[in-house]
């Protein structure tokens, strides 16, 4: 056998490897609705840009090749990293050039995304074309989560294709160690159990990160998404912490001329921002080191490690924290809660005035400059068809379909998780996105480089909110939103 | 005539990408730079203000420091390049055993991803996990923690880029210095010159076309260090690392503010093209005028 031959006959050996590698038996209802429903789009390719997340890897190694085998159409899914594909999705709509068909919607992107007319109203779309509508597609099979994705008349821009919400994990073999409970109460007069308010979660976590040092142990009281240099921190700050203090949509109020000073109507330097601040200072200070340089990736990384025994941590991860024993060194010692509140918050919650923490999630919506609009509209529903989500969910922990939690792979998964999807399915409502405003990542930069001084120390929590309030005023003058 | 346009004619393949994808993207970011354009603005559109980019950039603080930053980064990078360059360039023009493989080794750093270098060293610096304030705090009891320590993290950021580029300086004067004649330094030897000597009045000003080439392509990719600094602390503790390259990245991708972006980056143009236009005029058009 010569070496071409050779060489020939491996590639193919590997090509047969990774085609099985991903192939997976997907029967999805109506085989035939969708084969007659492909068909008027032979030759078409579809193109998608998305972040290299497990839903959107899931998406381009197993759903697009499932979807091109039921219809025909080839879809072509691109994975990059989150800033690379924000940049290659605003330029393709921004510019009008109709290179991608379906762009990733990241939640807290959609409402800027909305203001510029970017997406294909999905709703209006289905429709204008009943013909197009599967007959396994039910739009109120979707979660609660899908509402961050409708334009102000209800209809839908974008299908949810990933949901979590940041829970608050902590150690059930740390709390519920004799020895250890024992000291707690010892020391501090109370049971240990996950706590409901933010002197609770204080004391705690002041006891572990002290009970730590005492056993030589690498061991501290909670996590930090505090990194000094990247947004991480101000997400956290803002979007899990204040709002637990009643600070919601980041303390701006668009009532009031979007104001983001108490002076002028908003709340971003309010007694309760300053509050918060300061008790997430504290805890930044109880946290590992490695804190200051943490995004949620090392929080994440940093609780499976079994370095902390509680924290904040999206539930993206919670999954494979729990369960991973390849990943994690905390698997069966998981257990779930609802972040820690002020008074009233949860009051504010239920009566939709608030919310607890996070809903973090994307989807996938069509540009308007997509020259397939029609044959995006089937993808975007297959992806929502009930038949294809359990193993996505236990492929990626992600669940947007109301239909998905009864499945028993997920049942199963939820035991593991310490409840984390009974929580999500209970509790889902809550909590919440992103605030709908156009100009997020805007405000977003233009203030955390204050937040990044007071987590050096180069300015006191107070000023640094004081300042962050006034610049987000003046930026939101600058982009003309705010007179 | 006919070898003219034949000429022209095998050049303009390269001359159509360079004006595609060079000169086009060039004069229209001249262009954005003299409008005020921020598409998830109230007003997407490109509205037109002169130089009121220009302008602003001048009482910016947050530009004026990164720039500050950045000037910083790339005297005591540059500089460590080159000394650490030289200094492994002469090594390896001498005979010793291993000397094949160790340069082979020296030289992996440039094969490296900027990215991907950035991730390594956050991996190796990481407070308390990482590998390097690990044994930093066991060997000397030194606590370093580049989340924290602006210095500290100056000082990570300057040491990456010397690992990843020195090698890059080391092989251009390989190149340069295998080329030298011997005449003159068996001359100078004979007329008694030292050894610093011989490095100051012949070896230096034999290889100073070499090392400024060096140093310019250096200091241009210094002045646009992007990925590395990005990965590894994000511009932070603060604003420590925000250098000029990290600052319009932030204030065109994520703020997507193009208009003041792209003045940014004309501006930081000019500056490069000034600062290339010193060391030449300072090193090697002296020399020039002397031969002339």
């Amino acid at each position: 056998m010569n070496l071409s031959v050779k060489l020939g006959a491996s590639a193919l050996a590997l090509m047969l490897a990774v085609g099985s590698a991903f192939a997976q038996d997907i029967k999805v209802g109506h085989p035939d609705w969708w084969k007659n429903a492909g068909a008027k789009f032979d030759g078409v390719t579809l193109r998608g840009v998305t972040e290299a997340t497990p839903p959107s890897n899931y998406i381009s190694d197993v759903l697009a090749p499932a979807f091109e085998d039921l219809t025909g159409i080839r879809v072509e899914i691109e994975t990059t990293s989150w800033d690379q594909m924000y940049d290659k999705a605003i330029k393709d709509m921004e510019a009008k050039t109709g290179i991608y068909d379906m762009v990733f919607i990241e939640q807290d992107i959609v409402y800027a995304y909305l203001a510029r007319d970017f997406l294909v109203d999905f709703t209006a779309e289905l429709k204008a074309h009943p013909d197009l509508k599967a007959a396994n597609f039910d739009e109120a099979n979707l979660t609660s989560f899908a509402d961050n994705f409708r334009g102000k008349d209800g209809d839908l821009f974008g299908m949810p294709m990933e949901a979590f919400i940041k829970v608050y994990l902590y150690r059930t073999d740390l709390f519920n160690d004799p020895k250890v409970k024992a000291a707690f109460k010892k020391e501090t007069g109370h049971d240990l159990v996950p706590a409901k308010t933010h002197a609770e979660y204080a004391e705690i976590a002041r006891f572990f990160t002290k009970w730590g040092k005492d056993h030589d142990m690498k061991l501290w009281g909670t996590t930090a998404q505090a990194h000094t240099g990247h947004p991480a921190s101000w997400y956290e700050f803002f979007e899990s912490v204040a709002p637990t203090y009643g600070v919601y949509n980041w303390g701006i109020n668009p009532d009031k001329n979007y104001a983001a000073t108490v002076a002028h109507g908003g709340s971003m330097n309010s007694p309760e921002a300053k509050a918060a601040l300061k008790w997430w200072l504290e805890m930044r200070d109880l946290a590992p080191p490695e804190s200051v340089q943490s995004t949620w990736t090392e929080v994440a990384t940093t609780f499976a490690a079994g370095r902390a025994a509680q924290g904040l941590v999206y539930g993206e991860n919670a999954a494979w924290i729990a369960s991973d024993k390849n990943k994690s060194r905390v698997v069966g010692k998981v257990g779930v809660a609802l972040p820690p509140l002020e008074d009233g918050v949860m009051a504010d919650a239920e009566s939709g005035k608030g919310y607890i923490g996070y809903y973090d999630g994307g989807a996938f919506g069509t540009p308007v400059t997509s020259k397939n609009e029609e044959a995006a509209l089937l993808f975007l529903q297959f992806l929502a068809l009930p038949e294809i989500q359990e193993d996505w969910a236990a492929a990626a922990s992600r669940i947007t379909l109301t239909s998905t939690y009864d499945t028993p792979k997920v049942k199963a998964l939820d035991k593991e998780l310490g409840g984390y999807y009974t929580m999500m399915r209970e509790d889902g409502k809550l909590f919440r996105g992103a605030p709908p405003y156009p100009f997020h990542a805007q405000v977003r930069e233009a203030t955390a480089q204050i937040l990044y001084k007071v987590l050096t120390g180069d300015l006191g929590p107070d000023e640094g909110l004081d300042q962050m309030a006034a610049k987000a005023e003046e930026e939101l003058q600058t982009l003309g939103y705010r007179e | 005539m006919h070898s003219n346009r034949l000429g022209w004619l095998l050049l303009a393949p390269t001359l159509l990408v360079l004006g595609l994808f060079g000169v086009v993207p060039f004069f229209y970011v001249v262009w954005v730079s003299f409008h005020q354009w921020n598409p998830f603005a109230a007003n997407p559109d490109m509205i037109f203000n002169g130089a009121e980019n220009f302008r602003r950039l001048v009482f910016d603080e947050a530009f004026l420091a990164s720039l500050g930053a950045t000037v910083s980064f790339v005297f005591f990078a540059v500089i460590s390049e080159l000394v650490l360059g030289y200094m492994l360039a002469q090594a390896f023009m001498k005979d010793f055993p291993g000397k094949g493989f160790f340069r082979t080794i020296h030289t992996l750093p440039l094969i490296m991803a900027p990215i991907i270098v950035g991730s390594v060293w956050k991996l190796m610096t990481t407070p308390s996990i990482g590998i390097i304030p690990n044994l930093l705090d066991s060997w000397f009891g030194f606590d370093l923690n580049i989340g924290q320590s602006a210095a500290a993290a100056f000082i990570v950021t300057v040491v990456m880029d010397v690992w990843h580029w020195t090698p890059l300086v080391t092989l251009s004067l390989i190149a340069a210095l295998v080329s030298l004649p011997q005449d003159p330094f068996e001359q100078a030897q004979i007329d008694g010159a030292g050894k610093r000597q011989i490095f100051w009045h012949v070896t230096l000003p034999m290889i100073a076309p070499a090392v400024l080439a060096t140093v310019f392509i250096r200091l241009m990719d210094a002045l646009r260090t992007v990925d590395e600094v990005l990965m590894l602390t994000g511009g932070g503790p603060g604003a420590a690392t925000r250098y000029v390259g990290v600052h319009i990245f932030k204030e065109v991708f994520p703020r997507t503010n193009y208009g003041y972006g792209s003045a940014i980056s004309v501006i930081v143009l000019y500056l490069t093209i000034v600062v290339c236009w010193l060391l030449y005029v300072g090193m090697l058009a002296p020399r020039n005028t002397g031969k002339g």
